[in-house]
């Protein structure tokens, strides 16, 4: 991410980090299942663009998942 | 709810040696999430004693198994269980891992000359084709935003200090710094784009 949109932040509305943690696993799990997650749970994809930490939350929840997959 | 999440609830809920056994394997789980993370995070960590990590990895599944116990009435089903209790000690681990390794770190003061600073990416910024977009960008930052949003904003964005450390550090949550992160943007697009240098579209989220 550039500085310009690290302080700009995505353009799209966004849910804060709390919704975002409430809703990470239902997200993760649509995505791993080819469904369109953005659909069901709008604004999380904008935030994950603008919140580095949920951002390597939602990346490790994938990982992880599919480390236990094997 | 599928039939192995509700099993989880039911034996959590519970009580007695079923409910004993379902402790043990969740934490058991949870650890497994916790040393992931720092697993991933290895050369963050990479002054720390493997003891050290192990240590690490435990607190962040004891934390993480009492919010999963504490929030087990927000579980809707709506994901396995196993995904669901994961993200707490994903969240645990990350978290003491990025304070972990500014724990002898003073932060940053946001810079002064602010948007000379590299681009994460490598690309000095000041040199781009958006010259006349950064220097709008300057102004609205030291005009239109309060000091607090400037220094949340500057400090994260430019200084690169984790949301985490700088929360821990101001007795605050990431969500309460990050809401005024996010008030602070919306600021900025709108003045930009007051000044027709974003489109309308781009700040329709305002």
């Amino acid at each position: 991410m550039s500085l310009v949109e690290g302080l700009l932040g995505p353009e799209e509305p966004e849910v804060g980090c709390d919704d975002c943690f409430a809703e990470l696993d239902r997200y993760v799990e649509l995505e791993l299942a080819g469904e369109d997650a953005d659909a069901h749970l709008p604004g999380l994809r904008a935030h994950l663009a603008g919140c580095l930490a949920c951002r390597e939350e939602h990346e490790s929840l994938r990982a992880l998942l599919a480390d236990d997959i094997g | 709810m599928d039939q192995e999440s509700a099993a989880w609830v039911a034996a959590l809920a519970g009580q007695g040696g079923d409910r004993d056994a379902a402790l043990a394997r969740l934490h058991a789980l949870l650890l497994r999430g916790a040393r992931f993370e720092l697993g991933r995070r290895r050369g963050q960590l990479a002054s720390l004693s493997a003891a050290e990590r192990q240590d690490l990895a435990t607190q962040a599944a004891d934390d993480a198994m009492m919010g999963v116990l504490t929030r087990l009435g927000d579980f809707r089903g709506l994901s396995r269980f196993t995904t669901w209790a994961y993200k707490f000690a994903l969240l645990e681990a990350a978290t003491k891992a990025r304070r972990m390794a500014w724990r002898d770190r003073e932060l940053p003061r946001p810079p002064e000359d602010w948007l000379a600073v590299a681009d994460p990416d490598g690309r000095p910024e000041a040199a781009a084709e958006h010259a006349e977009l950064l220097a709008a960008l300057r102004a609205a930052v030291a005009e239109v935003l309060t000091p607090q949003q400037r220094e949340v904003l500057l400090t994260v964005v430019a200084g690169r200090v984790p949301l985490d450390v700088l929360a821990e550090r101001r007795g605050t949550t990431r969500g309460a710094l990050y809401k005024t992160i996010h008030d602070a943007r919306r600021k900025l697009r709108a003045h930009l784009a007051e000044a027709g240098l974003l489109t309308g579209e781009e700040v329709r989220g305002r």
